[in-house]
C-alpha cells in the first residue's frame, strides 16, 4: 500500500467535503440540532399521573384521603368525577389517567374497623404510566392501611398487655446511575449511537454508489490503486467526522442535558472508534449492492431502521422473542449504546465491557473484510 | 361550457391518469412489496421486537440476614416469572461491578438483622437496589420488584393480625389493557408508522420520475389540469394504502392480539384521511424535489422523524416542551395514533375524537393544496 | 520487443451471454489501433478486459508485455484510460483532479507538481487549472480527461469514445495531442463511432456481436472488403429509390448514410454514367456524389456478411 496513494485519497475528500456547502453543516450541525431536539424529545418521564377523584362518602376522613393522595404531587388532581356512576367515562375521554373511587360509608366502616375498599381504576394503554400508577396507588393505600392497622394493633396490644409494637417492611428503592429517572440521562447515549450511524453509514454507501453513478469509479480503478487504498482513503474522513460529532455530542449532552461523563474518555472513543468501523463497514457493505445512489439511500434506510429501534435504545433488548435475538447479537447500535452507557454513566471499564468491545470488533472487521471481497468481485 | 359537463371531462381526465399509475404501480413488483410485503415485515418485526416487557430479570440477592425470613422475601420475587437470580454476592458493594457488566439489573439487599428488627416490632429495612442506566427496562423492573415486595408487606402484616383484611385496601383495575401488555400501546403506533414511511415513499419517488424523464412535459402538454395530475396520482395509490391499511391492522389484531372496541366506520374514516395526507405530502415532496434522490431522502426524513418521535408511539407528546408539541401537532402521525388507540383500545367515537378527525382532515387538505401548487411552481 | 498488445482467442461471458468470443489480435509498439463497432458488439467490454477491470473468461491478453488476468496491477501502472462517460469528479478543479489521480499512481511531492504543471502545459490547460471541471463545456472536459489519463506518462493509452458528443474542433485538436503522444512512442487503442476518426488509425479491428469481424489497415480493409465505386446519393423519393437500385445488375450494396444513402458497384457490370442514368429514371432530381469506399462502406459490408479477418 503506498502512502501517497491514500494520502490523495482522503485529500480528495475532504476537499469535495469542504466543497459541497450542504454536507458540512449536515454532517456537524445537523446532529447537534437533532441531539437537542431528539434529547427534549424522547422523554419516558411521568411527571404527573391525571387522578380524577369521586368521593361518595364525602367525609373529613374520604377528604383527608383524597387531600393525602395527591400531597407528594405524584398524581395531580383534575378536578372531581363528573359521574360517579360511570368512572370509566374520565379515562374514555382521556382526561384523567386514574379514576379513584372513595365508596359511601367509609368513615363509618374505617371507625367501625370493617374493611374498606377503595376502588381504582387506571388506564392501562401506555404500560409504563399504567404500571406506575397503579404502584403509586396501591402504595399510598398500603401507607395507610398499615398507620391504622398499627394504631390499631397497638391500642389492642397495649390492652392485652403486650410491649412489642407493629413491625413495618420498609422498601428503600434507589436507581443507581440515574436516581431521579431523567430520560435524557439514558436516552441522549442512545440518540448519538443513532445519529452516527444515520451520518456515517449512509454518508459512506451514498458516496461510493455516487462514484459508480458518475463513473470515477470505474476511472480509479484503472489507476494502481488498491481497493483496500481506495475504501481506507474514502471512510477515513468519515470516521475523522463521527469523531467530531461525538465530541459534540459529549459537550452538548453533558451542558443540556445533565448527562454525567463518570467513566474514562478513552473507554468512549475507543469504542467509538469500534463503532464507526462497524458503521462505516456498514456503508460500504450496501455501497456493493446497490448501483444506485437512491438504491444506496433506500437498502440503508430499511437496515437502519430495525438496527436502530431494536438496539435497547427504547425499549430493552433482552426480552425480545428468540427468533429475533440473532439481530440483537450483531446489531452493533446495541453494543455501542451499551458502551456508552456503561462508560458514561456506570463509569465500566475496558474489563466490564469487554464482551461490548469484543463484538463490536468482530462485527466491524467482519463486514470490512465481506465489503472489500465484494467490492473485487463486483469490479471482476 | 355546463357545468356537468365540465365534471364529467374532470373525472375521465382524472380517470385516465388514476389509470396509467395504478399500472405502473401493479407492473412494479417493488412498489407493490413496498406497498404490501414491507409493512406486514416490519409490524411483526418491531411489534415483538419493541416492548417495554420485562421478564426472567437477572437480580442479585445480598442476603446478610440468611433468616428464614429473608428467604421468604426473596422467594416473594422469584415466585413469578419477572424475577431470576442471577448472582448472590455477600457484599453490597460487589452490585456496582454487577450493574456495569449487565450480569443484573437490580439487586434486593436484605441486611443482617432484618429478622431481628421485625420480630422486635420496628421497622425493618430491606434495599431495592435498580440499573437506572437501562431507562424503561429500570422502571418496569422498579415497578414490579416494589409491588411484589409491596404484596409480602401486606402479607406479613395480615399474618400478625391474625388473619384479618387490611383496614384499608385498593382495588386496582387496570382498564383497556389488564394485562398491561407492550404490544397492546406498540401496535397502534407502528402501524401509523409504518404507513406513514411507506405512504409518504410510494408517492415522493412519481413525480419527481417522471419529470427525469422528460414524461411530465408530455402529459403538460394535454388539456389534463394540475388538481387533475394530482388526484389522479392520489387515488390509486390510495386504494392501495387502504389495502395496505387493512392487510396491517388484520395482522395486528391476528398476530398480537389487538381489540377493536370501536367502530369501523370510524376506523377507516380516520384511516383514508390519515392515509390521503401521507400520500399528498408524498407528492408534494416530489413536486418540489426536481430528482428522485432528493426526493427519496426527503420523502424517508420527513415521515420518519415525525413518525417515530413525534406521533407518541414511543414517547407521549404531552411530556415535550412547547415547541416540539407544536411541530408534532403539524404532523398527522399523531392525530393518527390517537385515533388509533381510542378506537382500538377505548372504543372512542366521533364524540372523543373530533380533535383527531379535524388534525387529520386539516392536513390532509393543506398536502393536497400544497402538492397541487407545488406542481405549478416547477413548471413556471 | 514484444508488441504492445496481444490478444489470444479472449472470450467474456456474462451468464449466458457472450459479450466477447474469441478475440485475437496485435498490436504493435506506437500504433494506433482503432476498435470499431456498433453498440453492445463488445468493444467496452474489450477495453476494460485490457485494462485489467474485468477478468477474461477465456483466453489470454497481455498488454506491456504483461498478462491482464494474472498481473492486473502491473498493467495497470503502465497504461492510461480514458472512459467512454466523463469520469472525474465534477466538484473538483482541474489541478485538483490531476493531483488526486497522480496520488493514485504513487507520485507525491514536488515530482506530482512537476508532472502537473507540464501536463498542463501540454495539453494548453494552464488557464483553466483552478475551475471545477463540472463549469468546462464537454470539449475540455476531455481534455482534462485526457491529460488525466496522461499524466503518469503511460506507454500505452486506451481512450473508450473519447470524442463522442464533441464539436469538430475540439475533436481535431484531441486528435492531434494524441497523435503527439504516439510520435513520442506511445502506442493507442481507441474505440470510436466515427469512421473518419477511424481513418487515422493505423490498423482497425471490427466488432460484431463479440467476435472480431475484420481487421487490417483501413486501406486493406477497402480493398478487400469494399472494392470498386461507391456513390453517395440524395433524393427525396429516397426509399423507391434505394429499392430500385438494390435490384440492379452490378450494385453491390445499398445501406443508408447520413439524409441519403450510399450505393456501392462493381466497375466492371455497372459505370458511372449508367448508374447515374437509373436513379434519374426514378428521380430525375436525384443528386450522384462520386466516391472511393471509405471505412463506413466497410463497416457495413461487414455487418451485412459477417465479415472476414
Amino acid at each position: 500500500m503506498t502512502r501517497a496513494g491514500l494520502g490523495a485519497v482522503v485529500r480528495k475528500e475532504l476537499r469535495q467535503i469542504g466543497r459541497d456547502r450542504r454536507l458540512l453543516p449536515m454532517l456537524i450541525f445537523a446532529p447537534l440540532v437533532q441531539l437537542m431536539v431528539f434529547g427534549h424529545a424522547v422523554s419516558f418521564d411521568i411527571d404527573n399521573v391525571d387522578v380524577a377523584v369521586c368521593d361518595l362518602d364525602d367525609s373529613a376522613a374520604s377528604r383527608t384521603l383524597a387531600r393525602r393522595l395527591v400531597a407528594d404531587g405524584t398524581f395531580q388532581p383534575v378536578g372531581p368525577l363528573p359521574d360517579c356512576t360511570r368512572p370509566e367515562q374520565a379515562l374514555l375521554d382521556g382526561r384523567a389517567d386514574v379514576a379513584v373511587l372513595f365508596p359511601a360509608g367509609l368513615e363509618r366502616d374505617l371507625a367501625a374497623g370493617r374493611p374498606v375498599e377503595v376502588q381504582v381504576l387506571v388506564d392501562g394503554t401506555n404500560p409504563t404510566i399504567g404500571r406506575f400508577a397503579s404502584v403509586a396507588a396501591q402504595a399510598f393505600l398500603d401507607a395507610r392501611a398499615a398507620e391504622l392497622q398499627r394504631e390499631r394493633l397497638a391500642g389492642l396490644r397495649s390492652a392485652q398487655g403486650f410491649e412489642r409494637p407493629v413491625p413495618t417492611l420498609t422498601v428503600q428503592s434507589r436507581l443507581f446511575y440515574n436516581p431521579r429517572m431523567q430520560s435524557a440521562i439514558f436516552m441522549v447515549p442512545g440518540v448519538a449511537a443513532m445519529l452516527l450511524l444515520l451520518i456515517t453509514t449512509v454518508g459512506t454507501a451514498m458516496g461510493i454508489a455516487r462514484e459508480r453513478e458518475l463513473g470515477t469509479l470505474e476511472q480509479v480503478m484503472v489507476t494502481p490503486l488498491r481497493p483496500a487504498e481506495l475504501i481506507l482513503g474514502k471512510v477515513a474522513p468519515f470516521v475523522l467526522v463521527g469523531l467530531l460529532d461525538v465530541v459534540v455530542a459529549l459537550v452538548v449532552s453533558s451542558w443540556m442535558f445533565d448527562v454525567p461523563i463518570r467513566g474514562s474518555l478513552l473507554v468512549v472513543f475507543a469504542g467509538t472508534l469500534l463503532y464507526l468501523l462497524s458503521t462505516v463497514g456498514l456503508g460500504l457493505f450496501i455501497s456493493t449492492v446497490s448501483s444506485s445512489q437512491q438504491q444506496a439511500f433506500m437498502v440503508g434506510f430499511f437496515v437502519m431502521m430495525p438496527a436502530i429501534l431494536l438496539s435497547g435504545f427504547m425499549t430493552p433488548v433482552e426480552n425480545m422473542p428468540d427468533w429475533l435475538q440473532p439481530i440483537a447479537w450483531v446489531n452493533p447500535v446495541r453494543y455501542y449504546v451499551e458502551v456508552l452507557r456503561g462508560a458514561l454513566l456506570k463509569a465500566a471499564g475496558f474489563r466490564d465491557l469487554g464482551l461490548q468491545f469484543g463484538a463490536l470488533a468482530a462485527f466491524g472487521t467482519t463486514i470490512l473484510a465481506a465489503s472489500i471481497v465484494r467490492f473485487r468481485k463486483r469490479l471482476a | 361550457m355546463s357545468a356537468p359537463g365540465r365534471l364529467r371531462r374532470f373525472a375521465i381526465r382524472t380517470g385516465a391518469v388514476a389509470a396509467k399509475e395504478a399500472t405502473h404501480a401493479v407492473r412494479d413488483p417493488r412498489t407493490l412489496y413496498l406497498a404490501l410485503g414491507m409493512p406486514v415485515v416490519l409490524l411483526v418485526i418491531f411489534g415483538f421486537g419493541i416492548s417495554f416487557d420485562v421478564e426472567d430479570v437477572p437480580i442479585a440477592v445480598v442476603d446478610q440476614d440468611r433468616t428464614p425470613d429473608s428467604r421468604a422475601l426473596e422467594r416473594s420475587l422469584t415466585t413469578g416469572h419477572e424475577f431470576v437470580v442471577a448472582a448472590r454476592p455477600d457484599d453490597p458493594a460487589e452490585v456496582d461491578r454487577l450493574f456495569r457488566e449487565r450480569t443484573v439489573s437490580a439487586a434486593l439487599v436484605v441486611p443482617r438483622g432484618f429478622a431481628r428488627e421485625w420480630a422486635a416490632g420496628r421497622r425493618a429495612p430491606v434495599q431495592l437496589l435498580v440499573d437506572g442506566s437501562d431507562g424503561v427496562g429500570a422502571q418496569s423492573v422498579l415497578g414490579n420488584a416494589s409491588a411484589a415486595l409491596r404484596a409480602e408487606g401486606r402479607r406479613r402484616l395480615a399474618a400478625e393480625t391474625g388473619g384479618a383484611a387490611a383496614p384499608l385496601a385498593a382495588e386496582v383495575r387496570l382498564l383497556f389493557n389488564p394485562a398491561l401488555r407492550s404490544a397492546v400501546f406498540f401496535v397502534p403506533g407502528l402501524i401509523a408508522y409504518i404507513l406513514y414511511i411507506v405512504g409518504v415513499l410510494l408517492t415522493a419517488l412519481t413525480i419527481a420520475r417522471e419529470q427525469e424523464r422528460g414524461n411530465l412535459e408530455q402529459l403538460f402538454a394535454t388539456p389534463v389540469g394540475r388538481l387533475e395530475v394530482m388526484l389522479g396520482k392520489l387515488l390509486p395509490y390510495l386504494a392501495l394504502g387502504l389495502l395496505q391499511a387493512l392487510l396491517v391492522l388484520a395482522f395486528g389484531m391476528a398476530v398480537f392480539e389487538m381489540p377493536l372496541r370501536g367502530s369501523l366506520g370510524v376506523l377507516g374514516l380516520g384511516t383514508l384521511l390519515f392515509l390521503a395526507g401521507a400520500l399528498a405530502q408524498g407528492l408534494f415532496i416530489s413536486s418540489v424535489a426536481g430528482s428522485q434522490q432528493v426526493a427519496t431522502q426527503a420523502g424517508a426524513l420527513s415521515s420518519l422523524l415525525p413518525g417515530v418521535l413525534l406521533s407518541g408511539f414511543v414517547f407521549p407528546v404531552e411530556n415535550m416542551p412547547l415547541l416540539l408539541r407544536a411541530l408534532a401537532s403539524v404532523f398527522p402521525a399523531r392525530y393518527y395514533v390517537d385515533l388509533l388507540r381510542g378506537v382500538m383500545l377505548r372504543g372512542n367515537g366521533f364524540d372523543a375524537l373530533w380533535g383527531d378527525f379535524l388534525g387529520l382532515g386539516v392536513f390532509c387538505l393543506a398536502a393536497v393544496a400544497l402538492a397541487t401548487l407545488g406542481f405549478r411552481r416547477r413548471l413556471a | 520487443m514484444t508488441d504492445a498488445i496481444a490478444v489470444e482467442g479472449l472470450g467474456r461471458r456474462f451468464g449466458a451471454f457472450h459479450a466477447v468470443r474469441d478475440v485475437t489480435f496485435t498490436v504493435a509498439r506506437g500504433e494506433i489501433f482503432g476498435y470499431l463497432g456498433a453498440n453492445g458488439a463488445g468493444k467496452s467490454t474489450t477495453i476494460r478486459i485490457l485494462c485489467g477491470l474485468l477478468a477474461p473468461t477465456a483466453g489470454r491478453a497481455t498488454v506491456a508485455g504483461l498478462d491482464v488476468a494474472a498481473d492486473p496491477e502491473g498493467v495497470k501502472r503502465r497504461i492510461g484510460y480514458m472512459s467512454q462517460r466523463f469520469s472525474l469528479y465534477p466538484d473538483l478543479t482541474v489541478a485538483e483532479n490531476l493531483d488526486f489521480f497522480g496520488g493514485a499512481y504513487g507520485f507525491s511531492g514536488r515530482a506530482l507538481r512537476r508532472r502537473i504543471d507540464a501536463i498542463v502545459e501540454e495539453t494548453g490547460l494552464r488557464a483553466l487549472r483552478d475551475s471545477a471541471t463540472q463549469s468546462l463545456p464537454a470539449g475540455l472536459q476531455q481534455r482534462v480527461a485526457l491529460a488525466n489519463a496522461l499524466l503518469h506518462d503511460p506507454e500505452l493509452l486506451f481512450l473508450d469514445e473519447p470524442t463522442a458528443g464533441v464539436d469538430p474542433a475540439s475533436r481535431r485538436e484531441f486528435l492531434a495531442l494524441v497523435r503527439r503522444r504516439v510520435r513520442r512512442g506511445a502506442t493507442v487503442f481507441l474505440t470510436t463511432h466515427y469512421m473518419d476518426e477511424a481513418e487515422y488509425c493505423g490498423r482497425v479491428g471490427m466488432m460484431v456481436d463479440g467476435r472480431l469481424a475484420a481487421l487490417g489497415t483501413p486501406a486493406e480493409l477497402k480493398q478487400r472488403l469494399v472494392p470498386g465505386d461507391a456513390w453517395s446519393v440524395r433524393s427525396a423519393r429516397r426509399a423507391e429509390l434505394q429499392a430500385a437500385l438494390a435490384a440492379t445488375d452490378g450494385v453491390r450494396a445499398v445501406h443508408p448514410h447520413g439524409a441519403g444513402f450510399r450505393v456501392r458497384c462493381d466497375p466492371a457490370r455497372l459505370d458511372g454514367a449508367t448508374l447515374a442514368a437509373r436513379c434519374r429514371e426514378i428521380d430525375p432530381a436525384a443528386e450522384l456524389e462520386p466516391g472511393t469506399a471509405t471505412l463506413d462502406d466497410v463497416f457495413h459490408a461487414v455487418v451485412a456478411g459477417g465479415g472476414v479477418a
